[in-house]
């Protein structure tokens, strides 16, 4: 039978105590589009490697029931076989790239297969244009963005000749505009070229609606399947956080319907003209005033000004290359800038992007204790400050555990309490939502505001622009190294052009209970 | 380039510095890989300093660790386990191991740099199907290991730690080395999910060998003969110890002169031909 089927597969990675697949069951027939959504660790990962037979070939353990893919069972047929009808393209853009240049990736799959050799240049570069990365060719694959990698990764698996396309979370680590453009690709290889799509993703808000159906996953199982609408009424009551922005606004408001796309919403509500004032703020003790920073020939600051207000969260927001990432180590001490004034450093703490960069030890407990040892704080109040710290980011049951043995959410929570045990007056938060689940980001922003709350000046940068809606007091924007504006979210994130939240683009509003007290107010008010 | 005419102006160096021992050739040896690293394509940093650092250690502990040699220099306090008898052969000998370690990773280095990664996957999965994950993560190693080593001292000293530059301290390794792992996991997973190990491989048709292919071929091919002829005729022979050897041999020469004559050559080939 054509498509991809699962008959009650059931799967244990090796020397886990836990089954990552449980009890599934689905069908996914050829050209569908197919959306799994889930919480971080509920078994999407494993499923798209089941579908390809990478569980349990590559990853051993014990796989129970039976996957086939077009008709062949993948206990029976090694993944590199399977290449020929599913290709996967994984989380990370970098990783999963084999050679040197951009080319070369859909000629390596060409030539693993035994294509014909006289084919497989024609058949490269005709790969690449559909993926429109023709003009990346001859290009490093280290010298591409993620957005373009990744248009390279899908191009390598198309060249093979796949019906079947996988994505985890593809645009996890992509800028809203890398994001937007590969899934617009993604939706246009399944309308116009009929190749199947199972994309795991977190970002939901531009595929819900276009999906033919939508697997909801919980715990290792399928909790639902259906079509987005009977899927978003199943979340609307068991995980609304997993529903896109504007249809958890109508649940949160409490009405009755449920619309998946701006389009959609903006029928059923009067939109808000957004304002904002500019925040009126004194001289902060906190910031950098008008630091400049040169790498080579690239000009990654120009007399850029800002300032963190002790007890307020600040989103950095701006395009890829825009200098917040240089802002934040300058602004934290972590660099020097060429030119200007750094207010606050000294006090500062900083997590970057790569949370596995902070796991150095081989217990939880004294990965959080690392800081304390370099400031020689010792004995008693050493062990207080560690046991606090880990209360407070829910980590105090996996005190003992290796760092490295946690998943990426308790990574990161582990990686933010590092730095905080410090008390560092400014904290930069570098992308910290990466990879994370609606339900973790909320918990994210949680956190945030926890920490602003007891004095701490809060620097999130981020590309997560529905997150620094949520989580932020107050959002700068940046471009070509300097410092654009400074406005509230409502004002920067619903009035936007492009970096615009989807409540900003629906309703005129930044935040999920903005866009719900509009709902209840309005209520009738489209129908009347 | 192809990796062939690369190899050949980079492997009978390498098996140069690793065979002979007299200082002389081993210096003009180690400058043609230097030659060669010049002309390479950037990144070139991480590799000179490694090479560098580790033929300057070598060369600095040789005299303390090596009890050899009659002609003393400097006779320092007897300290247990050190030799702090320093002689004028162990200097010579610590030298000629400083060159041999320093021109093998710089030729190590000059191949990967200018041999075209993707050719020699291609090649390597040809040859020997189950080492092109090793020629994959090698054509990238030091690039991630810096990514990684530079990450790692960044999120070190945003906790506080006092950590000189990029490199890091040795806490700093293990997790290093972890990070490393996960790479190539990652990578293997990969290339299976991509058709690695289905069956029978074929090949995209290479070009047409370009001028500087050619000419680097031809350089190549004397290289291989000067090495050969070392080997054949014992030019690179020496002794370090009791006494050491007067290195400047007519033949010892020779072939020094012709080592930098056609490195002289390898590099101008790289740099000014198309």
């Amino acid at each position: 039978m054509a498509g991809l089927t699962f008959e009650s597969v059931g799967y244990r990675y090796p020397g886990s105590g836990r089954p990552a697949l449980d009890g599934i069951d689905l069908h996914v027939e050829p050209g569908e589009l197919v959306l799994v959504v889930g919480e971080s660790g509920c078994g999407k990962s494993t499923l798209l490697r089941a579908a390809t037979g990478l569980v349990p070939h590559f990853h051993g353990g014990e796989l129970s029931g039976r996957v086939t893919l077009d008709g062949k069972d993948t206990r029976d047929v090694r993944p590199a076989e399977l290449a020929r009808h599913a290709g996967l393209v994984f989380q990370d853009p970098e990783a999963q790239l084999v050679t040197e240049r951009a080319l070369s990736e859909p000629v390596f799959g060409l030539e693993n297969l035994g294509f014909p050799p006289h084919l497989i240049a024609g058949q490269a570069h005709e790969a690449l244009m559909a993926t429109g990365a023709s003009h990346l060719a001859g290009r490093r694959n280290v010298e591409l963005s993620g957005g373009e990698q990744q248009r390279v990764a899908i191009a390598a698996v198309l060249a093979m000749g796949t019906t079947t396309l996988l994505l985890d979370e593809p645009t996890s680590q992509l800028d809203p505009v890398a994001a937007e453009e590969l899934l617009g690709l993604v939706v246009r290889l399944n309308h116009d070229r009929g190749i199947t799509v199972v994309l795991a993703e977190h970002r939901t808000a531009r595929l819900f609606a276009e999906a033919d159906s939508v697997v909801v996953m919980e715990a290792s199982r399928i909790a639902f399947a259906g079509t987005p609408e009977q899927a978003a009424r199943h979340l609307a009551t068991a995980a609304p956080w997993l529903l896109p922005p504007v249809a958890q606004a109508f649940v949160s408001a409490g009405r009755s319907e449920l619309p998946l796309s701006v389009r959609a919403a903006r029928a059923l509500a009067v939109r808000q003209t957004p304002s904002g004032a500019a925040p009126v703020r004194p001289a902060s003790p906190l910031g950098v005033t008008g630091v400049s920073k040169q790498f080579g020939a690239i000009t990654a600051l120009r007399d850029a000004t800002a300032g963190f207000e002790p007890g307020t969260v600040t989103a950095l927001l701006g395009e890829n290359g825009a200098g917040k990432s240089t802002l934040g180590l300058i602004a934290s001490g972590l660099m020097e800038p060429d030119r200007g004034r750094v207010r606050g450093a000294g006090s500062a703490g900083y997590v970057s992007q790569n949370p596995a960069h902070y796991l150095i030890r081989e217990r939880v407990a004294d990965e959080v204790a690392y800081a304390l040892d370099q400031q020689s704080v010792h004995g008693a109040e050493r062990d207080r400050r560690v046991e606090a710290e880990l209360a407070r980011f829910g980590l105090a049951d996996l005190a003992e555990r290796h760092p490295r043995d946690l998943s990426s959410g308790e990574r990161q929570r582990l990686a933010i309490a590092s730095v905080t045990v410090m008390r560092p007056q400014l904290l930069v938060l570098d992308e910290p939502t990466r990879g994370m689940d609606g339900l973790r980001k909320l918990a994210l922003g949680e956190l945030a505001r926890s920490l602003a709350a007891e004095g701490t000046a809060v620097v999130v940068i981020t590309h997560d622009v529905d997150f620094a809606a949520e989580a932020a007091e107050l959002v700068t924007m940046m471009g070509h190294g300097q410092v654009l504006s400074e406005r509230v979210p409502r004002s920067a994130l619903a009035q936007g052009m492009f970096f615009v939240s989807q409540l900003g683009l629906a309703f005129g509003c930044s935040t999920l209970a903005e866009a719900a007290d509009m709902l209840r107010a309005t209520a009738g008010a489209v129908h009347a | 380039m192809r990796p062939l005419p690369v190899a050949l102006v980079t492997v009978p160096p390498l098996l140069v510095l690793v065979v002979v021992q007299n200082p002389l050739l081993l210096g003009a040896t180690c400058a043609l890989s230097v030659a060669l690293v010049a002309v390479s394509p950037p990144p070139r940093k991480p590799y000179v300093m490694f090479a560098l650092t580790a033929a300057v250690l070598v060369f600095l502990i040789n005299p303390f660790a090596s009890a050899q040699g009659l002609t003393t220099i400097w006779q320092g306090p007897r300290i247990p386990v050190l030799d702090t008898e320093i002689t004028q052969e162990e200097l010579l000998y610590g030298l000629g191991a400083g060159l041999r370690l320093a021109g093998s990773a710089l030729a190590f280095t000059a191949f990967i740099r200018l041999a075209a990664g993707d050719r020699v996957l291609a090649a390597v999965a040809r040859v020997a199907p189950h080492s092109a994950l090793i020629a994959a993560l090698a054509t990238r190693l030091l690039p991630a290991l810096e990514a990684d080593a530079s990450g790692l001292v960044l999120a070190a000293r945003a906790r506080g730690a006092r950590l000189g530059g990029r490199r890091p301290s040795a806490e700093l390794l293990g997790p290093l080395v972890s990070l490393s792992l996960e790479r190539s996991l990652s990578l293997a997973e990969a290339m299976e999910a991509r058709g690695y190990g289905s069956g029978t491989r074929t090949r995209l048709p290479a070009p047409r060998w370009t001028r500087r292919e050619r000419a680097l071929l031809a350089v190549g091919l004397a290289i291989s003969a000067v090495a050969a002829a070392c080997f054949a005729t014992g030019a690179g022979d020496y002794t370090y110890y009791p006494l050491a050897a007067n290195p400047v041999t007519t033949a010892a020469v020779a072939a020094s002169a012709a080592m930098l004559v056609l490195g002289a050559a390898a590099a101008g080939v790289v740099r000014w031909l198309d």
